[in-house]
């Protein structure tokens, strides 16, 4: 028995000596990521404004920014517009990338190479992403409206007609970050063991009904996760947003993240810009709570 | 330590000696107050601007001020937005921590008459600091206008003063069609109607930033954008004439623009006239002059450059002014000046010039046979046209609008209005109404009195 007691007091003795050794990483990691987030939320309950020095940190009415948003039309307009835009392009994603997948899943030395080049537009800097698409969607210089308009098929800019250019931004998008879900699904293909396919197929099963009932449950769990990154990824875009359209034509593509940029760079309304920041940072915790709980519970249950 | 070590130091003082001599003689008042000793010695200069092409010039000649005044400078030089929030920033709190700021233009009302800046007058005046032949009236009246302050003393030294011209790209078709350089906002749309795409060339693009492109248009049908700035800021955007201007402006853009006019930017503008794919464009003479450049310009033998077209009530240039100036906390106010004085020096200036700097504010560079020369393009001289368009600035006062702190929320709604109409999601009429509602509830949030 005394025995016992002291290898359990031994036992937490090491816990102890663990955590105290553990504490002033954790304390650092907790004030780098917990410090700006922290400032962040508290000048969003001040009217914080650069062109108002006296209202720097004034907390007589904490909630002023917040009750603001409900009634700013513009900040509305900004969430549907984001939603659009996340919804299209993660959802294009996710299409494309896995399309590409399962095309490009196989050994030789061509599909490599393929791979490989599909692989660029993910590691190009978002800011030369969107360098690019400026020349692909300028009428004046782009080799997609001048082979269009030699075909016969004039195309007019999709980025200045108010009805195309979200779906533009959000094609751009998709260009850049398909590759991601191409390159977890096409990992978690070749995870799949041969034995269940093999045996599908000699029972008779084809291609679509391999694809519906093996190798999607196995790749469902990745598509979800890749679903989640890009979602909460597509909460930020700005780099294209800013070099294609500015948030226009009018407001068509002015989606949450770069109306705060407006708040704050443009009109120096810090306050009201990190509550409109703390908004989205609430929103993007939510959507992915759910996103989460909705795509592994599934699989759990199987 | 494998060179000879002897040489070196010698030749690097002779050098510095000569520096010292060459940069002297840059500074005749100081050195004549000096007396030989070096006055602000151990004095350290905080300067800061935007980066842009004068301030670069400074940065490269600086060695040749500590030389000559013993004092060390910190020269700071970021990108616009982010010195403008800074320095905003700064001043409002009456820090020390700049000597020396770039006195933007669209701040100016704001940091001038709230008492940040320091007044110029007594050191222009003191023949101890200024010697007689710097000569503060050799700036041009209009650019020194919006660096005065409302109880008449200068608080900014201009280094540069830029105007918004009309250009031609290809001025050849609108020969052919036997019409000349469009003069009013009627002619523009005749001499567009007979040009735009001839050729294969569109006939009118700006850039998107409507808010300084739009408004001498605004000014020419008679509008404003407010009731009358900085003192009354009662916005006046859906007036029948801002509505008129509005359709117009959208209309130029709709009608004669190319595919996707409203998504030009500047450099997009002025390639697109280099290329000769647009024929005209209202922009600031900075960039304008790039069509200049035989290197790059394919138009530069049809380009033809005038003035802002007049409108119903007159002509209306926009211009931009940007000087030098002493915040009220800075601690060496002495030293901050010998620095301006030195910096805008007609020495300092002129050599700038001759660098190839294309906006300079003092009268003799813009007269100078050096800058003429680089400003003269296929016959049309850019120098004389700005010239004129600052003088008519300051006859009228209409770019008062510009300086109020206000401003980049109303900017904004403009850039809106005009997007909306010429992409037709709005009526003029309904895109102006909006901008007026949305413009007074950004003011009143801003706090100001309407």
């Amino acid at each position: 028995m005394a025995h016992a007691l002291s290898a359990d007091g031994w036992q937490a003795e090491r816990r102890r000596a663990f955590l105290l050794g553990l504490s002033p990483s954790l304390a650092v990691l907790l004030l780098i990521t917990l410090v700006p987030a922290a400032a962040l939320v508290i000048a969003s309950f001040t009217p914080l404004s650069l062109t108002d020095p006296a209202a720097t940190f004034r907390f007589d009415d904490p909630l002023v920014n917040y009750r603001q948003l409900l009634h700013d039309d513009r900040f509305l307009h900004s969430i549907a517009v984001q939603l659009k835009l996340s919804a299209s392009s993660v959802l294009l994603q996710l299409g494309v990338g896995l399309g590409l997948a399962l095309l490009l899943n196989g050994k030789s030395r061509l599909l490599d190479g393929a791979r490989t080049a599909f692989l660029i537009p993910m590691v190009l800097p978002p800011i030369v992403v969107a360098l690019i698409w400026k020349i692909m969607y300028t009428p004046d210089v782009s080799p997609i409206h001048r082979a269009l308009e030699a075909a016969g098929w004039p195309l007019r800019s999709l980025i200045a007609d108010p009805d195309t250019a979200l779906w533009a931004i959000s094609l751009a998008d998709t260009w850049q970050w398909f590759p991601f879900t191409m390159l977890m699904v096409l990992a978690s293909l070749q995870m799949i063991p041969d034995e269940p396919i093999e045996a599908a197929t000699l029972e008779g099963a084809n291609r679509w009904q391999l694809l519906r009932h093996i190798v999607f449950p196995y790749i469902r769990p990745v598509l979800v996760v890749c679903g989640l990154f890009r979602l909460i990824d597509s909460f930020k875009a700005f780099p294209l947003i800013y070099v294609l359209t500015n948030g226009g034509p009018g407001s068509v593509t002015e989606v949450t993240n770069y109306y705060g940029f407006i708040q704050a760079f443009n009109f120096s309304y810090w306050g009201y810009a990190s509550a409109i920041a703390t908004v989205l940072l609430a929103g993007v915790f939510a959507l992915s709570w759910a996103v989460g709980k909705l795509g592994w519970s599934d699989h759990d249950k199987r | 330590m494998t060179h000879p070590s002897h040489p070196v130091p010698e030749r690097r003082r002779l050098l510095q000696a000569a520096a010292a001599l060459g940069a002297g003689a840059l500074l005749p008042g100081l050195a004549a107050a000096q007396g030989g000793a070096k006055k602000f010695a151990g004095v350290t200069l905080n300067v800061s601007t935007f980066s842009a092409a004068y301030p670069k010039l400074l940065q490269q000649w600086l060695p040749e001020f500590e030389a000559a005044t013993g004092a060390k400078v910190n020269f700071d030089a970021p990108s616009f937005p982010v010195y403008n929030q800074r320095a905003d920033l700064e001043l409002s709190t009456r820090g020390s921590a700049y000597d020396v700021v770039n006195v933007t233009f669209i701040y100016s009302s704001r940091w001038i008459n709230s008492g940040w800046l320091t007044p110029l007058d007594d050191f222009i005046r003191n023949p101890n600091l200024t010697p007689a032949d710097w000569d503060i009236n050799d700036f041009l009246p209009g650019a020194r206008a919006p660096e005065t302050g409302r109880d008449g003393k200068l608080y900014g030294v201009p280094w540069t003063a830029e105007a918004l011209l009309t250009a031609s790209s290809r001025f050849d078709l609108v020969e052919k069609a036997g019409l000349a350089f469009p003069d009013t906002t009627d002619d523009l749309v005749k001499v567009l109607r007979a040009v735009n795409k001839k050729e294969r060339v569109a006939g009118f693009v700006a850039d998107n930033h409507y808010g300084w492109t739009f408004v001498p248009y605004l000014h020419a049908f008679g509008g404003d954008v407010f009731r009358k700035a900085p003192d009354d800021l009662f916005p006046t955007l859906d007036t029948p004439e801002a509505i008129a201007a509005g359709e117009y402006y959208a209309n130029l853009l709709k009608e004669f623009g190319p595919d996707g006019a409203i998504t030009y930017q500047p450099d997009q503008v002025t390639q697109a006239l280099k290329l000769g794919r647009v024929n005209f464009t209202d922009a600031g003479q900075l960039h304008l002059a790039q069509l200049g450049d035989p290197a790059t310009s394919k138009t530069i033998k049809t380009v033809k450059f005038g003035l802002v077209p007049k409108g119903p009530a007159g002509r209306f240039p926009g211009t931009a002014v940007h000087g030098l100036g002493i915040p009220a906390g800075s601690k060496n106010k002495e030293a901050a000046w010998a620095f301006i004085q030195w910096a805008l020096s007609k020495q300092t200036t002129g050599r700038a010039v001759a660098a190839g700097y294309g906006s300079p504010a003092r009268r003799s560079d813009i007269e100078s046979a050096v800058f003429r020369d680089k400003q003269v393009i296929n016959g049309s001289d850019l120098a004389k046209l700005s010239l004129e368009s600052i003088e008519l600035a300051a006859k009228t006062g209409h770019m008062k609008y510009r300086t109020v702190a206000v401003y980049p929320q109303v900017d904004q709604q403009l850039n809106k209005a005009i997007e909306l109409i010429a992409s037709g999601q709005l009526s003029a009429k309904q895109a102006f109404q909006q901008a007026q509602a949305n413009t007074i509830a950004e003011l009143k949030r801003a706090g100001a009195r309407l």
